[in-house]
């Protein structure tokens, strides 16, 4: 029998989510009164809100038959690895580096074959990112990478 | 100022050049979203946000603002050309939209679209000019409890209304509020879930969260999307004269849609899509021979387009008068307003008077541009309509992170847009919407600064919320809301099961 998996799993993260925020903040922020709510109670509050209802979300679905999703874990990774280049990389190898670097990561998971179109897109981008970036709106970035 | 000196105030003010020129990139860039798939008006809009550090709050307002119904426009156009809604209020155009290009006639649905639109926005300006000025009298009469109970109603509505899942609305919205509680405690300087981040003292960047939820998320689901074929071609797009015929037919839809939307875009909330979907249901059910619909009747392209568009000029209604964004793109014009240091409220139509009219004008002027643009220009968006996705997304992502970064200069953030986006992906993918996610978090500190300052006045006694009759008519409208969708899930689930 299948279950509804993205509900029990999103269901259950949020309940932990919220179970955790709350009791984080009863043990280390001061809950204060009705009258005086201090900063523990409103995150109190919605944590214990949260738990509930994740946990609403996560029962019923043990119960029921889910669709299975179009996840496309190679786009999702090329996306976040090109950010992350671009975060880590552009303070040490300079700007030019890290969006080329950044662009050729995220155009691995296109659907399109040939890599004629990954290497013209990588130059114009970067092109323009120097153009608009750093001639244009005058940023203070590095544009080459540091000479140690 | 009267209502006359105020509108002509603003237009001198929204004339200027280093305003206009604002406009017209908003509504321009709003087009160009709105026609590309896969790039919705939220991810533009927050997209933008970091260019708003650069110009003054009134150019930032106005853009965002252009954006926001610019895409409208374009939306529409990518609907009935490809069946492609670029954004979700214009998906309900697409089912006579496209009939009708497939039957020829392309240009006359685009026309009807664009008057329509532009019929719908000036009575929202209208309605949006004379609620304003009542509400804004109105609302110096607000007390912490009302605004609290106010925000609240607008959060019971946006988790029950179009979606049939409760509990992963709701859930959704508690997120964003317990995310809003990140960082210090306006009341008393405690550092909340900071974990000892120096970057998290001034809580979650809206930027950073926006662009990840929506900027980020969006160029993930999108990046498998194979190339669009070029389905556009020859659909009789030199025809935009209508025919006396459907002059007439249009006529009536772009009232009723515009009373429609001005009236839902208003309530918070709802917004342009509810309004454009009951606009099709309320033309289906006036028209003499409903049967036309679906198969190109020009009464579903421009009841829906006028709907849309005018619940898109007065959803400024709320935000600009009480400081409460109703839906999460007005979220969005909050925080760009909040950015630069001004929080709307009732005495904004006399403090700022530039802002309030300014923007109205502009949305005058905005609207006239689409008009006077768009059309000669849909040969321009059907030639977009082409580029490939893998041509734009590598790019965005570059921009995003480097939007991001110049707000603060902080590595972090763009880290953070990394995550984010990652966690709204999970969260689209699994039907939990980030849009209720993003309005919990912009409303989160201000329901919860005005549910202490309610509770302290009235010495913690939560009758305060049933004894003033302003909040007590809030309290009791989310009620209701609330008990009559649950009665709504139950029966449609008690269906489920006997049929």
């Amino acid at each position: 029998m299948g279950r509804d998996w993205p509900d029990i799993l999103g269901g259950l993260a949020l309940a932990v989510i919220g179970a955790g925020s709350a009791g984080w903040a009863s043990v280390h922020y001061d809950l204060g009164t009705l009258r005086q709510m201090g900063p523990g109670f409103f995150p109190v509050l919605l944590g214990a809100m949260l738990a509930v209802l994740g946990l609403t979300v996560a029962l019923p679905a043990w119960r029921r038959a889910g669709q299975p999703l179009p996840v496309h874990p190679g786009a999702v990774a090329a996306v976040l690895a090109s950010i992350v280049v671009f975060g880590v990389g552009m303070p040490k190898l300079g700007l030019v580096v890290a969006t080329a670097l950044s662009v050729l990561i995220a155009t691995l998971p296109a659907p399109h074959r040939g890599w004629m179109w990954q290497i013209l897109l990588t130059l114009a981008v970067t092109a323009l990112t120097v153009l608009l970036f750093s001639a244009g709106l005058r940023m203070t970035l590095p544009l080459w990478p540091r000479v140690p | 100022m009267t209502t006359w000196e105020g509108l002509f105030y603003g237009i001198g003010f929204a004339l200027q050049p280093g305003i206009l020129i604002y406009c017209l990139l908003g509504v321009v860039l709003g087009s160009f979203v709105g026609v590309l798939p896969g790039i919705g008006a939220m991810a533009a809009i927050s997209l933008l946000l970091p260019v708003t550090y650069y110009i003054t709050a009134e150019a930032a307002l106005i853009m965002l603002a252009g954006v926001y119904y610019g895409a409208q426009y374009g939306g529409a156009v990518a609907s009935i050309l490809m069946r492609l809604p670029g954004t979700p209020q214009s998906a309900v155009t697409a089912l006579d939209g496209y009939p009708m290009a497939r039957s020829g006639r392309a240009g006359v649905a685009l026309f009807a679209a664009m008057a329509s639109s532009f019929a719908g926005s000036i009575i929202g300006i209208l309605v949006l000019v004379l609620m304003a000025g009542w509400l804004s009298r109105a609302a110096t009469a607000f007390g912490a409890a009302d605004y609290a109970a106010m925000m609240i109603l607008g959060l019971v509505a946006a988790s029950t209304i179009g979606t049939d899942r409760l509990a992963k609305g709701f859930a959704m919205v508690t997120l964003g509020l317990l995310l809003g509680c990140v960082g210090t405690d306006v009341n008393s300087g405690v550092q909340r879930f900071t974990f000892g981040q120096t970057e998290l003292l001034d809580g979650i960047n809206l930027v950073a969260l926006a662009i990840g939820l929506f900027g980020v998320a969006e160029v993930m689901a999108n990046v498998r999307d194979p190339d669009r074929q070029a389905v556009a071609e020859r659909i009789g797009l030199r025809r935009l004269v209508p025919e006396r015929d459907d002059l007439r037919r249009m006529g009536g839809p772009t009232l009723r849609g515009s009373a429609l939307g001005s009236f839902f875009g208003a309530l918070p909330g709802t917004g342009s899509t509810l309004s454009s979907f009951l606009s099709y249901a309320m033309e289906k059910r006036v028209a003499r021979r409903p049967e036309r619909f679906g198969k190109g009747a020009v009464e579903g392209v421009a009841g829906p387009e006028a709907a849309n568009n005018a619940a898109a000029i007065t959803a400024f209604v709320p935000t600009l008068t009480l400081g409460i964004p109703g839906d999460p793109i007005m979220a969005l014009m909050l925080g760009a307003l909040v950015i630069h240091g001004i929080q709307p409220g009732p005495l904004m139509l006399e403090a700022r008077p530039e802002m309030f009219w300014g923007l109205v004008a502009s949305f005058g002027i905005g609207n006239l541009l689409l008009l006077i643009l768009n059309l000669p220009l849909i040969g321009i968006w059907v030639a977009l309509l082409r580029i490939p996705f893998r041509w734009l997304y590598p790019a965005i992502l570059i921009f995003v992170c480097l939007g991001v970064y110049s707000v603060r200069g902080l590595g972090f953030d763009i880290i953070a847009v990394a995550v984010i986006g990652l966690a709204g992906y999970l969260l689209a993918l699994a039907a939990f919407s980030p849009a209720l996610l993003l309005l919990g978090f912009v409303l989160g500190p201000l329901i919860e600064t005005n549910l202490r300052r309610a509770l302290l006045i009235s010495r913690g006694d939560p009758m305060v919320f049933l004894e003033r009759p302003i909040a007590a008519g809030f309290v009791l409208a989310s009620t209701a809301l609330l008990l009559l969708s649950l009665w709504q899930a139950v029966a449609r689930r008690r269906r489920a099961k006997t049929g």
